[in-house]
């Protein structure tokens, strides 16, 4: 007879060997991250905690501004523009010529301290309308040969002041041609108010990037003179007015220290600037002002970060509010299914 | 990705441009550096490649093999056997090339086919799209001319062998050989596959095998059937192509605009600068620097980096695809693979999937239920056979017709009996069907144990003549339509059609038994006939076919078997959940149609009336087939608006007539009908319905497992191949392959949708990152005199695309926004996939906003907070660049669902690295930014500025955010929502389905319908007029004339959301 043992759902005796075989292909290992299942935190923006995240912004960004403010208010600037005034009325006509001539082009102006200012006051320099960020200027220079004397002769990127009949130009290119060359001399009440001029450049790039054993070498010698001259006797590192002005801005206006006066000046005195007024700005409508400001935590004289700080602060906490009214308003279940529309459309949303 | 090829040749050219310094606004290296970096990556990618397919081809080469010469065996490297070298194979040795054997230990070698070793790597290449890569074991038998040589003589062998051209077709090989004497007479004797060894193939079964080699190197079967894959371009691609496209346009015209600006201002503003220099006259070429410089300035806007990041994102999720557990065939241990790994976001988008039906949806795991023999059915009661009391009585008391039946079973068929160490009787077949009919004949009491070797074999159609007593029997196995016809004239067929109607009804597959005794001069005048067609050269299967036909006629046809199929596990439920993710599936099968339907309604494919509706197409002429695809398509169209199961089901033959004559009625069928079972048709019909639907731009996906779904596969745009029974063929031609139906619900609904998601966001946050910065430079060259200086340093700028901004991103490739059981439980969140909501021009367009709104954010509040004495180049750039990359860290958390340990890291690890890095070129005294980053990380200033980049920069999109999440969420958002709030998710949705699950249960396969009661589908499916009335229901009329406007509306919303 025959046997029922064997069950008819078993698999086909052939089929055994067959899947023997291909056991042996690879069984992934188990792990969280191949599984794609590692424990993770999903966050749902709840109307409470989207409010609070509001809240808590405008709560830390309000007063932030306020102290940013403040820290702005607290520094004290004079702005002396200067560029139109110290030229001789009857040069008004024709600026430029007046600046290329070679009159006297010194000029006196008179600065009150309106309110008290603690020492450091830095004295800048701030140009208008001066594009150090043109990308013709600000690629015309040689790190390499300010660095060091044997680099002297790589002034490729230096084009149009690279070399003066073949001899190359220590410092190079349009940057250093074009130094500023404006003088200040300061008094106070009319006793000598000393601007000191050492330290003004950053260290680093004094110790590092401008040589020491590196001395100005036909400089301004070419055919146009551009700005300033150098002293041929003192190093590089030494030259801190040109270190700084090598210090490309990124802005239009700009401001660049020239000095720093280790005094408090008081209320009411009186500074008189006896200026040079050497730099070309005429050509180009650029505006020439002398800052004498001081410094807070913040830098200098800024408002932009604290209105900035109360706007934003503002803003959000009128949207903590709009946001808590709406929710009152107009309350809405999180993830409730009757929103999921394709219940109301039979056949799946197609 | 063609336009983005274009695009990173420009970035070449851009990289020759910068060697020019008059123009380049930046170090070279910025530019250089990242494409060198990407080109580095994705060639040591390649090489790496390379070398491991040259170590597997020197392996595969250098391999030692015997070769038999002059009657000695020696020992030579695969590369070396020449055309007409004989070699010598012992058992489980590897095929190296292709050969016909000639001597064998014993009469029988089972040559054992198994997957072509080639190592998942370098799959793309080596793609042996049709190679039969199946693990059961395949016959092969010596030519007979070669009988009785033995290893001795070998070598004394001569003759010719006539084959045809190299040619990748597995199956055939219609070849002849001629022995010259002293070896047999010099007669020609043919030789088929079966003679054959293929290479790549593991000889079993046998202890040593002689064969001479017929084709080597790349001229063998498999090496014919390499092809390099074509590429496939995913929707995504496509789109990411067009809006690369875009983005280089508007590149174009801010290079345009900026370049005229800039010769403007130089004409107006520069010449006054007398510090700039520049002079009075310049060649007319002076004009064209400027736009240049701006051109490399913006060359940055298209994200080369994407590139990379997709690579190692797509490789993960083939990756994440292999490793899931959860799609392991627990049965086999196969796990599955993604040989394509650039494909994984389409698998979001389908929108129709092609599936097979024998071995896709079920199991193919033949079992022996039921049969009819003479006019009694068996196994009725208990739905087994085997277990029938009345047939097993037959058996004992000897009848005729049952001993003749079960003869049929055992021995009409190609199986192989192999004794197991255990002494059982083991069987190899190719076909389960034969495999089921012998197991079940020997359980019957009829074991079969053994073939006589003398015996002729020759096998078509089931068709098997057999020596018995002397007595010739011809005995007949098939389809009933290819035994029925031929029955003797006296014959009843019509229990035997009922019966074979009835279990088809029951999703049995049916076979018809017959037999016939034939007259020795039949026979022998009949084998000359098949001897002279066998040998025929061209064409042979078909003269043999027709030669075999003449032999049958007059059958006595015994009775039908019924072979159970059984679903797959998890079948019904996985069609289910992807139609409700709007997946439209279509079934092409080259079964019969009632089992087709049956095996449709088994598994949720179509509904049972009167929910689902089933139109029928068919007819054997032109009129016919127009008038009823002309029928099915109008009531299609009157009821898209209904929510009605509306499912049309076509056969072959139908289909060849309606496609080439029909083409645009079809296509607009193919459109309307969310479900079709296509039944009887060829391989390349299949192939030809995946082209029509993506004439129509829809998304498909085949799936398949056998060799007759290859074709398919390979056109659809994705190709899932099941490795199955029916041989790995599918699985290796497949873009993904799997072990069980059950798992594409995962690929789709999980990995799919996942790789979507993720892409989408990694690629627009890649523009968003690369237009941010991009703009930042536009707005600087607004102050900077419209000179094209470049704000951030070389380094910066390389560093930016490369590390800074590509890390954290690279982690959202395990982000998840839904939980895989929120979007199994609502697989209509395909939706937003397939429509691709998440990245098309607007959501594009969103991110094109945002990053320049955060461009204005950065650029306004860093050039006013850093103004004055402040305004420091080098300074400034590095300000505006860690506002940037502030808020690429809070724009990736903002946009990430879940956050895991890794995301945490990456994202503020991120941001720390990116101060590691600068401190680092800040303590190099000669790089450009010496001690810059110290100086400003000691500012509070720089840190003040910095938070309120983040807080003016993410306050209004986190409150926009906020806003759509609450007032105006998607479904993903109410799905986040409702499953993050842990409330219990009640969707109408699932209530919807519930009379679904119960008609389930009492879906057709399991409930026996009453004889006399037609079963539902069939009066649909009749051509008589009133089942078309009732295919109409009742109030059809009215209908007809309400849904008229609705159908407008409905279609043009089903191509409206393609649109969007």
């Amino acid at each position: 007879m025959p046997s029922n043992t064997a069950s008819s759902s078993s698999a086909p005796a052939g089929s055994a060997d067959s899947s023997a075989s291909r056991t042996k292909s690879k069984r992934p290992k188990y792990s969280k991250f191949t599984q794609q299942e590692l424990p993770a935190c999903k966050p749902i923006l709840t109307p409470g905690w989207v409010i609070l995240t509001f809240l808590v912004i405008s709560v830390i960004f309000i007063p932030l501004g306020v102290v940013s403010l403040f820290a702005s208010q607290d520094v004290v600037e004079i702005v002396d523009r200067y560029d139109n005034d110290c030229v001789p009325t009857p040069a008004r006509a024709n600026k430029v010529a007046y600046i290329q001539g070679v009159s006297d082009k010194s000029c006196n102006r008179t600065l009150v301290v309106p309110k008290k200012m603690k020492q450091p006051i830095y004295v800048y320099y701030q140009l208008e309308n001066f594009y150090q960020n043109h990308r013709r200027y600000v690629k015309s220079r040689s790190d390499s040969q300010l660095r060091s004397v044997k680099d002297e002769n790589q002034i490729d990127a230096c084009k149009p002041e690279d070399d003066v009949n073949g001899r190359p130009i220590v410092p190079c290119g349009l940057i250093a041609w074009s130094l500023f060359n404006d003088t200040y001399t300061l008094s106070k009440n009319n006793q000598p108010l000393t601007v000191n001029k050492r330290g003004i450049a950053w260290k680093s790039d004094r110790e590092h990037k401008f040589g020491k054993n590196v001395f100005p070498k036909n400089f301004q010698e070419g055919n146009i003179t551009g700005g300033g001259r150098l002293d041929a006797n003192k190093s590089l590192s030494e030259q801190e007015d040109l270190i700084v002005w090598m210090r490309t801005a990124a802005l239009p206006t700009f401001r660049k220290l020239y000095g720093k006066i280790e005094s408090d000046l008081e209320k009411g005195d009186t500074i008189h600037v006896t200026l040079l007024n050497n730099y070309n700005t005429y050509s180009f409508d650029g505006k020439k002002k002398l800052v004498l400001s001081t410094t807070s935590w913040l830098g200098g004289k800024n408002d932009f970060l604290g209105i900035a700080y109360l706007t934003v602060g503002g803003i959000c906490f009128f949207l903590a509010l709009v946001f808590t009214i709406m929710y009152l308003v107009k309350p809405r279940r999180l993830g409730d299914p009757t929103y999921l529309s394709w219940n109301r459309v039979p056949g799946g949303g197609r | 990705m063609k336009l983005y090829i274009v695009e990173l040749s420009s970035q070449e050219l851009v990289g020759a441009i910068q060697l020019w310094s008059l123009i380049t606004p930046v170090n070279p290296a910025s530019t250089w550096g990242p494409l060198i970096f990407i080109f580095a990556v994705s060639a040591s990618k390649e090489a790496w490649d390379d070398y491991h397919r040259f170590l597997s081809d020197k392996i595969a080469n250098e391999k030692q093999v015997w070769i038999v010469k002059h009657g000695i065996k020696k020992h030579i490297q695969a590369q070396e056997i020449q055309v007409g070298n004989i070699v010598w194979l012992r058992e489980n040795d590897e095929v190296p090339c292709d050969l016909v054997l000639l001597v064998l230990l014993i009469h029988k070698v089972f040559a054992m086919l198994r997957l072509f070793k080639c190592g998942k790597k370098w799959t793309h290449t080596l793609q042996t799209a049709a190679l039969d890569g199946e693990t059961d074991l395949k016959t092969r038998v010596i030519p007979s001319a070669c009988v009785g040589i033995d290893l001795e003589l070998l070598h004394r062998m001569k003759g010719v062998l006539e084959c045809p051209v190299p040619d990748k077709d597995i199956r055939r090989f219609d070849a002849n050989m001629r022995l010259f004497p002293p070896f047999i007479d010099n007669d020609v004797c043919s030789l088929t596959i079966k003679n054959t060894l293929l290479q790549s193939c593991y000889l079993r079964n046998t202890e040593w095998a002689c064969g001479a080699s017929v084709y080597t190197g790349n001229q063998t079967k498999l090496g014919m059937s390499r092809g390099i894959a074509e590429p496939k371009l995913t929707a995504m691609d496509a789109m990411i192509d067009k809006l690369t496209g875009a983005i280089f346009v508007f590149q174009i015209v801010v290079v345009l605009v900026l370049g005229v600006a800039g010769n403007v201002w130089k004409d107006t503003e520069a010449r006054k600068q007398w510090y700039v220099q520049y002079p009075a006259e310049a060649p007319w070429y002076e004009l064209l620097v400027i736009p240049l410089r701006f051109e490399l300035l913006c060359s940055i806007m298209i994200p080369i980096s994407i590139k990379v990041s997709l690579d190692l994102v797509k490789g993960l999720y083939a990756k994440f695809i292999e490793w899931d557990v959860e799609m392991i065939d627990q049965e086999t241990g196969t796990a599955s693979y993604a040989a394509n790994t650039a494909i994984s976001e389409d698998l979001g988008q389908v929108e129709y999937i092609l599936t097979d039906k024998t071995g896709t949806l079920t199991d193919n795991k033949m079992i022996f239920r039921r049969c009819c023999i003479g006019s009694i059915f068996y196994g009725n009661e208990n739905g087994d056979a085997l277990k029938d009391a009345h047939l097993l009585s037959a058996i004992t008391s000897g009848s005729t017709d049952v001993i003749r039946f079960l003869t049929v079973m055992a021995i009409g068929n190609t199986v192989i009996p192999v004794r197991s160490k255990a002494g059982d009787i083991v069987y190899k077949a190719q076909s389960q069907d034969e495999e089921a009919l012998v197991i079940a004949a020997a359980k019957l009491n009829m074991v079969f144990v053994g073939k006589n070797a003398n015996l002729l074999e020759i096998r078509f159609n089931g068709l098997t003549i057999h020596c018995q007593n002397g007595k010739i029997i011809l005995l007949s196995k098939g389809a009933d339509e290819s035994i029925l016809p031929y029955a003797c004239a006296g014959q009843q067929t019509r229990t035997i059609t009922e019966a074979v109607e009835h279990y088809a009804q029951l999703g049995l597959r049916t076979l018809c038994l017959a037999w016939r005794e034939l007259e020795e001069d039949e026979y022998l005048e009949w084998l000359v006939k098949f001897k002279e067609a066998s040998s025929v050269l061209v064409d042979r299967e078909w003269r043999i076919a027709e030669v075999c036909q003449r032999l049958e006629h007059d059958l006595y046809i015994l009775g039908v078997t019924a072979i159970e199929d059984r679903l797959q596990d998890g079948v019904p439920e996985t069609i289910e959940t992807l139609r409700k993710a709007g997946i439209n599936f279509w079934m092409l099968t080259g079964d019969k149609q009632n089992t087709a339907i049956q095996i449709a309604l088994s598994c949720n494919f179509i509904s049972p009336e009167p929910k689902g509706q089933l139109l029928l197409i068919d007819g054997k002429s032109e009129e016919d087939v127009s008038r009823s695809l002309e029928r099915v398509l109008l009531t299609m169209r009157n009821t898209t608006s209904e929510p009605k199961d509306v499912a049309f089901v076509i056969d072959g033959w139908a289909l060849e007539i309606a496609v080439k004559h029909h083409r645009k009625d079809f296509v607009e069928l193919a459109i309307l009908s969310r479900t079709a079972i296509c039944c009887r048709v060829t391989p390349s019909q299949k192939a030809q319905l995946v082209e029509i639907l993506k004439s129509c731009d829809y998304r498909t996906l085949a799936i398949g497992d056998g060799g007759n779904d290859v074709r398919m596969i390979q056109q659809a745009d994705i190709g899932v191949g099941i490795s199955g029974r029916e041989g790995l063929q599918a699985a290796r031609a497949a873009d993904y392959s799997i072990g069980r139906f059950r798992f594409l619900k995962r690929l789709i609904l999980v990995h799919g949708r996942y790789s979507y998601n993720r892409r989408a966001f990694l690629s627009q946050y890649s523009f968003y990152k690369s237009l941010l910065i991009c703009f930042i430079q536009i707005f600087f060259s607004f102050i900077s005199g419209v000179s094209g200086t470049s704000l951030f340093n070389s380094v910066s700028l390389m560093a930016y695309n490369v590390f800074y901004t590509s890390v954290p991103v690279l982690v959202s490739v395990i982000d998840k926004d839904l939980s895989e059981t929120s979007v199994m439980q609502h697989p209509q969140i395909l939706f937003y996939c397939q429509a691709g909501r998440l990245l098309n021009p607007s959501t594009f367009a969103g991110w094109f906003g945002r990053s320049l709104f955060h461009a204005i954010v950065v650029f306004v509040i860093t050039i006013h907070a850093y103004a004055n004495e402040k305004s420091e180049m080098e300074e400034l750039g590095m300000v505006a660049l860690s506002g940037c990359i502030w808020l690429q860290a809070f724009v990736v958390a903002q946009e990430t669902n879940s956050f895991t340990v890794l995301q945490h890291l990456s994202i503020w690890g991120n941001l720390v690295g990116f101060y590691v890095i600068n401190f680092l070129f800040s303590a190099i005294p000669s790089s450009g930014m010496y001690t810059i980053m110290f100086r400003l990380c000691s500012q509070p200033s720089y840190w003040i500025t910095m938070f309120l980049i983040v807080g003016a920069g993410m306050g209004p999109i986190f409150a926009l955010k906020y806003y759509r999440y609450t007032y105006r969420p998607s479904k993903i958002n109410i799905l986040q929502q409702a499953e993050r709030t842990g409330g219990p998710i009640v969707t109408i949705g699932n209530i919807e389905t519930q009379p679904r699950t119960m008609e389930k249960e009492v879906s057709p396969l399991s409930i026996t319908q009453p004889k006399n009661r037609s079963p539902v589908y069939e009066p649909l499916l009749s051509e008589s007029p009133n089942a078309t009335r009732r295919s109409f229901g009742p109030g059809t009329p009215l209908e007809f004339f309400q849904s008229q406007s609705r159908l407008s509306s409905s279609s043009g919303y089903s191509r409206n959301c393609k649109d969007n």
